[in-house]
């Protein structure tokens, strides 16, 4: 098996561990999601009844809902390393640190694109919006913003699982981190959902995929710190 | 379809003359407090040795720093001869570690924890279910292969630990305390293994506190009080004991901020 191989094939057992424990543990998966319609719920509530401010606010909350709970389910997927010391035994397989991030990465992607299958149509009833025409350019715009935020959100995961105060520090260090993510992000919705009038869409998806790409590099590169004691 | 037999042969044999284990002055500080505070050593493959003392001697993180889990603050430590702070990654196919944490995961089933482990030590996939199967059966929890291993009790979490090290061919096996947890059989258990491993040619070091039991199986031992290596006996071990006058020029070597 050749290295890329084999670095795939590492990625996918741990991405798939972590999906089939995480699914089981169903408390950790439904508290999550409880929080994505949670928080569109709520903010629903402060905006108030006006159905186009609601709709002006829309593209805005759904990334806060799906980046407020992602913060949940990327941390929730490395603290599962941490229940009975497999964090310290996963850093001993023979396996390259990049193939382990990968992996976590991958786990991450798929709890976000979940979120993003669950907010997006959440968004679209609570603040009433016209997604008909702009569907496939959302799902492409979500996908891209679940993949940076998971490439992000799992380098920041394991840099802080070990520390005590993890539950605190993982939201004060990533989110200043995911600022750029959720501008373009919000302004890439917002652009698709109004039919693109400024021809700025394309902008902002070059930056969420320059994002994304150099935000997987970075974790690829650094996230053997986090399995170092 | 029955499970293969395990065969517990060590993979990648060195050079005959080259010890198993070997240390220079290791020691390792956590924040300014030593740990393992210049332990020179010397193991010899094929051996079986207890790694004795009381609670916060170091024993442990003699056995972290030799499976790679832990980095040297000062000295060397070389598995097969190979420096485990500058090659960790050529170390780790060598050695199985079975920490005191089981590191298993609860949300899954025995034979999934297993199956993830072989994964990850890179066994072909045709290999993989024969031989979890047969780690399973090895340990006793064939008939438990499917539950979850959050319904299992300690000693059963132990003894598929104890599994997972079976999935390998190791040259180094290091066993914290194996006997924790364990009932009569789980521990005769672990007495087989350490003879099997031994007999295969590779090196085992057994951290534990059970002296007396370990005497008899074991060929050498190492006693560590406070970090330092204050008894290495019998076969297969030797190395520098420290005393009170060898301590202090090894103390002087530290930087100032690091002293105890």
């Amino acid at each position: 098996m050749n290295a890329v191989a084999r670095h795939l094939a590492v990625a996918r057992a741990i991405a798939a561990k972590d999906l089939r424990a995480e699914l089981r543990g169903r408390q950790a998966v439904t508290s999550t999601l409880f929080l994505a319609a949670l928080t569109l719920l709520i903010f629903g509530f402060a905006l108030g009844p006006d159905h186009a401010r609601l709709a002006a606010a829309g593209p805005g909350l759904l990334w806060l809902a799906v980046i407020l709970s992602g913060v949940l389910a990327v941390g929730r997927l490395h603290q599962l390393e941490m229940e009975d010391g497999a964090f310290e035994l996963l850093a001993l397989y023979p396996i390259p640190r990049a193939a382990i991030y990968l992996g976590k990465a991958l786990g991450g992607l798929a709890a976000m694109l979940a979120l993003g299958a669950l907010v997006l149509p959440l968004t679209v009833i609570l603040y009433a919006l016209d997604v008909v025409s702009s569907l496939p350019g959302l799902v492409l715009v979500i996908g891209l913003g679940a993949l940076g935020f998971a490439a992000i959100g799992t380098l920041y995961a394991g840099l802080t699982v070990r520390l005590r105060a993890r539950e605190v520090l993982l939201p004060l260090l990533l989110l200043p981190v995911v600022a750029p993510l959720l501008l373009a992000a919000v302004s890439a919705t917002a652009s698709l959902l109004a039919g693109d009038p400024f021809g700025e869409l394309s902008a902002w998806l070059q930056l969420l995929i320059g994002y994304d790409l150099a935000m997987l590099l970075a974790g690829g590169l650094t996230y053997g710190l986090a399995l170092e004691e | 379809m029955p499970p293969t037999t395990i065969h517990v042969r060590p993979t990648g044999v060195p050079d005959e003359t080259t010890p198993a284990v070997e240390t220079h002055d290791l020691a390792r500080l956590f924040r300014r407090s030593p740990a393992l505070a210049g332990v020179t050593l010397r193991v010899e493959a094929g051996h079986a040795v207890a790694v004795l003392g009381p609670n916060g001697a170091g024993k442990t993180t003699l056995l972290r720093i030799l499976a790679t889990a832990l980095r040297p603050s000062f000295g060397t430590a070389a598995v097969d001869g190979i420096d485990v702070a500058e090659r960790p990654e050529e170390i780790r196919p060598r050695v199985a570690f079975l920490p005191h944490a089981t590191g298993l995961y609860d949300d899954l089933t025995a034979a999934e924890n297993l199956r993830f482990a072989a994964q990850l030590m890179g066994l072909p996939g045709p290999d993989r279910a024969g031989r979890v199967d047969a780690a399973l059966e090895r340990v006793g929890l064939t008939g438990d292969r499917d539950t979850r291993v959050t319904a299992f009790s300690a000693g059963m979490r132990r003894r598929l630990a104890l599994g997972r090290l079976l999935l390998g061919h190791p040259r180094l096996v290091l066993l914290d305390e194996p006997y924790a947890a364990l009932d009569a059989p789980g521990m005769a258990l672990v007495d087989e293994l350490l003879d099997e491993w031994r007999t295969a040619g590779a090196c085992v070091l057994v951290a534990t506190h059970a002296d007396e039991r370990l005497a008899a199986r074991v060929d050498g031992w190492l006693r560590l009080v406070d970090g330092l290596m204050v008894e290495v006996g019998g076969e297969g071990a030797s190395g520098d004991v420290m005393t009170g006058a060898a301590l202090q020029p090894w103390s002087g070597a530290l930087p100032e901020a690091s002293r105890p």
